[in-house]
């Protein structure tokens, strides 16, 4: 009928070129498209393809055996529920699947807390516990963290990851986030948008919930990080080619970091190195 | 509610060919609608949209674009049907648009499998306290958890 959308496409080239055509705003943000192809089919690879015991043993690590379920799992082409089973599935002993059940549980407890306080995922859920105020903390993205010219070699990489594949491993949001936050003192909710405009798996309640476990605003303590932290779970492969590898931000014990970032933050908020 | 000839409004929470109102309404016209007003305000970029498109494909869904809630009463109207099934979500906006809809129409929301079954009533204030509550149930493949 007219007024109904195209369905018959004879590659995936005319599918992303017709789409790009019918949202042009869309395509403005990033014409850029992700390699991860949507579909139950391509959820179902994904799925067999889960291994809970090596991901229990290198979730954090970039290179680390993650399932990248989020996008399949955010938009129901998954439930959480055959994950789980599939999960339990997958292994011998529930407790070899644990690690990874625990991190699905963590989806479903922000949309239980989203189902309770709807709009407020984009309020500070509590005061943040920095020491520092609401209002101190810019509320746009600065233009060098979106475009990924900040000049460090990692946050560069995960802005442009961000952009052009709509994926970021977690380790490497919570790091970005945290640089976002802490080290530049802007606004969880820009970092939130920003997140939002080109994560596949973008969702308000995982998306803005975990950016305020990282403020503090969702938790007890501010999360940081230091260089040893990320060079190590990213195999050392940003730091190598840094030109600020000499005189890095992160580069310090996480007790220096706090003092430097949280110079008037209440005595017991020391920070949380990672989830 | 009996409705001898509903539609089904897919929502981009429930992407799946398992979808709970396809399963019981196989057959039914089933609509997806992009939210307009929705994708400029999170300033949607192209890459998610196409990932959203390719999932809509393996669907039997018409896709149409606009305000939702007026497109899905639409193609409701177009179909003389008498009522409109979906899936739940805990979005505030889904809430919003179903109570626009049944204005007009009886709506069935049709629950999605949970993750668990929570035996009692979860304490939400941090997320240990919910995993404590939850975790013998999430580590066991024994419990009911199919609908």
């Amino acid at each position: 009928m007219p007024g109904d959308m195209r369905r018959d496409f004879s590659d995936r080239e005319e599918l992303i070129a017709y789409l790009a055509a019918e949202f042009p705003a869309a395509a403005a943000e990033s014409d850029a498209v992700s390699a991860t192809i949507g579909g139950r089919q391509a959820a179902e690879a994904r799925l067999a393809a889960m291994r809970p015991a090596p991901y229990a043993a290198t979730r954090n690590f970039l290179s680390g055996a993650v399932t990248r379920l989020s996008a399949y799992i955010r938009h129901g082409v998954l439930s959480l529920a055959e994950v789980r089973r599939a999960a339990l599935q997958a292994v011998t002993r529930p407790e070899e699947a644990a690690k990874l059940i625990n991190e699905l549980a963590w989806r479903d407890y922000w949309q239980r807390v989203y189902a309770e306080i709807g709009e407020g995922v984009w309020e500070n859920r509590e005061a943040y516990k920095t020491g520092l105020s609401a209002s101190d903390y810019a509320p746009e993205l600065p233009a060098d963290i979106a475009t990924g010219t900040t000049g460090l070699a990692c946050m560069d990489a995960f802005s442009h990851d961000l952009i052009s594949t709509g994926y970021l491993h977690n380790h490497a949001r919570m790091w970005l986030a945290a640089y976002v936050v802490h080290w530049r003192r802007v606004a969880w909710q820009a970092g939130a948008r920003w997140f939002l405009s080109h994560l596949l798996d973008g969702d308000p309640a995982s998306n803005n919930l975990s950016w305020q476990w990282v403020a503090s605003t969702f938790s007890h303590r501010p999360y940081i990080f230091n260089r040893e932290n990320l060079e190590r779970y990213s195999d050392g492969v940003y730091c190598r080619e840094c030109p600020l590898r000499s005189n890095c931000p992160f580069d310090a014990s996480y007790e220096t970091l706090q003092a430097r970032l949280f110079p008037d933050a209440p005595p017991p908020a020391a920070p949380r190195r990672r989830r | 509610m009996s409705m001898q000839n509903p539609i089904i409004w897919v929502h981009g929470d429930c992407l799946s060919p398992r979808h709970p109102a396809l399963a019981a309404y196989p057959g039914a016209p089933a609509l997806f609608v992009w939210d307009e007003e929705l994708l400029a305000a999170l300033r949607v970029s192209l890459k998610r949209i196409v990932f959203m498109y390719e999932c809509l494909l393996e669907l039997p869904v018409t896709i149409r674009r606009g305000d939702v809630a007026t497109e899905v009463l639409t193609f409701a109207d177009e179909r003389g049907a008498d009522g409109i099934v979906t899936s739940d979500s805990p979005s505030p906006r889904f809430r919003r648009i179903r109570e626009r809809l049944e204005t007009a129409l009886p709506v069935r929301v049709m629950p999605v499998e949970p993750f668990v079954r929570a035996r009692q009533r979860l304490d939400l204030a941090r997320f240990s306290r919910y995993w404590q509550a939850i975790q013998v149930e999430a580590l066991s493949d024994s419990s009911d958890n199919a609908l």
